[in-house]
């Protein structure tokens, strides 16, 4: 390897955990784990990788505009952005961690409502009665949209979410929320409750790398297994 | 003839059919769109936040800018316009973005029938002047298959499901489908929750969840446990809704079909009530097809629809109307309008 090769690694959470013992289990040993303040670390030996932490969402910005070849992140993330942002990515390798499900929860008291279909008729009855649009709160406005109206829901509007979804429908904030989880634990300690068919996406930690630099970064990419 | 001569002399023919220029704003306000229109719309929407943070939006299509424009206006618009001049939506061909729209509305159309004709009329009066030969015009009615559900037997909400999802052929044929193979209530789950049915009818009814009184939650689920469901009479209705959707034929033997159509299917005679306003569009002294199939890739029609295309089949022009859309734009009550708009793009080549 001659040339340098930039790495993008999630800097918190189980993706970051998850991460290093990727590179671990390949031989590769990192000379900072990204825990301190420290957001920059080598591989032992392999002085031409450089590896930077970053938040995870920001991996696949960076990946895209070329200051990473390679990162590891969530495929929620990818799903989530831009077309033209997902053009430049490839997805090398779908990792054994870091899985979760993007999906539609709604209040557990909503009885009547068990799949999207049951949605989409309470979405028509809110605007007829109230003259507004059920509102659905999220960190991911792209899969929701998509997800729902692919699904024949149309008569909703979004709240931007940055995080505590789940308390969203409780404090008058939306109605009901999509939102990332693992095991479903933090959705029932909020009172909410998944819809039968609400799953929006499967997602899991994947090895992602810039699709132009592709002919530079096989021989490396294809040594980790 | 140059596309602006096109357009000089169909406003020529606008202006003598009565109709009087109407000129929308260009930037809305996005909220009020998306409130209305659903978030489905922002994707075509071309937004912007202003200085105070406001999401606005340039026009994306000049019939609801007109309608908006009209709300505004109060009484003091006139109801016969016409309107001339570009609409902007985000599309990933750049030719696409700006869209020019000639076209012109009735609202607060009082006699349904003579405004129909009278928008059709001036369409194609227009179109003679611009010396386009040989024409055909294609006509439906979407308000048909709503009077066609209304006499089937089916739960009500299969009903109101699928009149509101007659626009979207590709779904409407999963709905049927459900329809057809009874998969819509699954015994095993609503036996899990009517367990909480009983306990949620002991507290306090008026106590909201997520913006909804827990009475409203309670009889709606009582409802929808009480739906008749005859996996028999669905795949009755289905079949009844797929010939319907297969009717194709001229104009004038409009009322033959259907009622071949409703013999075959032993449906009561008076399921059509009202045909009095294609009828009257046999007028047109034009080569006109009706179909069932029909004016379906657009939600705010509600009644009469048509498409005019010239001797190679291009589309030129197409028009509807669409009495629910200023309601759901804010107006206080129902308002009736009609209209059309001309395809200046396909008229050139």
């Amino acid at each position: 390897m001659k040339s340098l090769i930039t790495i993008g690694l999630p800097s918190k959470g189980r993706l970051r955990e998850g991460a290093i013992q990727f590179f671990e289990k390949n031989n590769f040993k990192l000379t900072s784990n990204g825990g301190d303040r420290n957001y920059f670390a080598k591989f032992e030996n392999y002085p031409n990788i450089k590896i930077i932490y970053l938040h995870a969402k920001e991996i696949i910005q960076r990946i895209s505009d070329d200051t990473l070849d390679i990162g590891i992140s969530g495929l929620d993330l990818l799903n989530e952005s831009a077309a033209n942002l997902k053009q430049k990515i490839e997805v090398k390798k779908k990792l054994d961690f870091g899985s979760a499900n993007v999906v539609v929860a709604i209040p557990n008291d909503w009885i009547d409502v068990q799949t999207v279909a049951d949605l989409e008729e309470v979405s028509f009855d809110f605007r007829d009665k109230k003259n507004t649009r059920l509102r659905v709160a999220t960190k991911y406005p792209n899969l929701t949209n998509n997800f729902l109206v692919s699904k024949g829901v149309t008569q909703y509007k979004l709240v931007t979410s940055l995080g505590a979804t789940e308390t969203y429908p409780f404090i008058g904030s939306s109605e009901i929320i999509t939102d990332i989880t693992s095991t479903g634990k933090t959705l029932k300690d909020n009172n909410l409750r998944i819809l039968k068919d609400g799953l929006i996406l499967k997602s899991q930690a994947c090895l992602f790398y810039s699709k132009k630099k592709a002919a530079k970064l096989q021989p490396f990419l294809n040594s980790l297994k | 003839m140059k596309s602006k001569n096109y357009s000089e002399n169909i406003i020529k023919v606008f202006k003598k059919d009565g109709f009087v220029l109407s000129e929308p704003d260009v930037l809305l306000d996005s909220d009020y769109i998306i409130e209305r229109s659903g978030e489905n719309f922002r994707k075509i929407m071309l937004t912007f936040e202003d200085d105070t943070g406001k999401s606005m939006c340039l026009r994306p299509d000049l019939t609801v800018a007109s309608c908006i424009k009209y709300l505004k206006d109060n009484s003091k618009a006139n109801s016969k316009i016409y309107y001339s001049g570009q609409a902007y939506r985000r599309s990933k061909s750049l030719k696409k973005v700006v869209n020019y729209q000639l076209g012109l509305e009735i609202f607060g159309s009082k006699n349904k029938s003579l405004d129909d004709l009278k928008v059709l009329k001036t369409i194609t009066n227009s179109i003679n002047k611009i010396k386009i030969k040989n024409i055909s015009i294609k006509v439906g009615d979407v308000s048909l298959f709503k009077q066609l559900i209304d006499s089937l037997k089916i739960p009500e909400r299969w009903r109101m499901r699928l009149k509101r999802h007659f626009w979207r052929p590709k779904y409407f044929e999963d709905l049927l489908k459900r329809l057809e193979t009874n998969s819509d209530v699954d015994p095993a789950t609503v036996e899990l929750d009517k367990k909480k049915f009983f306990e949620m009818k002991n507290i306090d009814q008026n106590k909201e969840v997520a913006s909804r009184k827990v009475s409203e939650i309670i009889s709606r689920f009582d409802r929808k446990i009480k739906d008749p469901r005859s996996f028999k009479e669905n795949k009755k209705t289905v079949k009844i809704i797929k010939d319907f959707l297969k009717i194709n034929c001229p104009l004038d033997k409009l009322e033959k079909t259907l009622n071949n159509f409703i013999n075959n299917n032993k449906l009561s005679k008076s399921v059509f009530n009202d045909l009095s306003s294609l009828k009257n569009l046999s007028r047109l002294n034009s080569k006109i097809i009706f179909s069932t199939n029909f004016g379906r890739d657009i939600e705010y029609y509600s009644g009469v629809v048509f498409e005019i295309y010239n001797s190679s089949k291009k589309e030129i022009a197409r028009g509807g109307r669409y009495d629910g859309l200023l309601k759901s734009l804010g107006a206080g009550k129902n308002i009736s309008a009609v209209g059309a708009a001309i395809n200046l793009n396909n008229l050139k080549t």
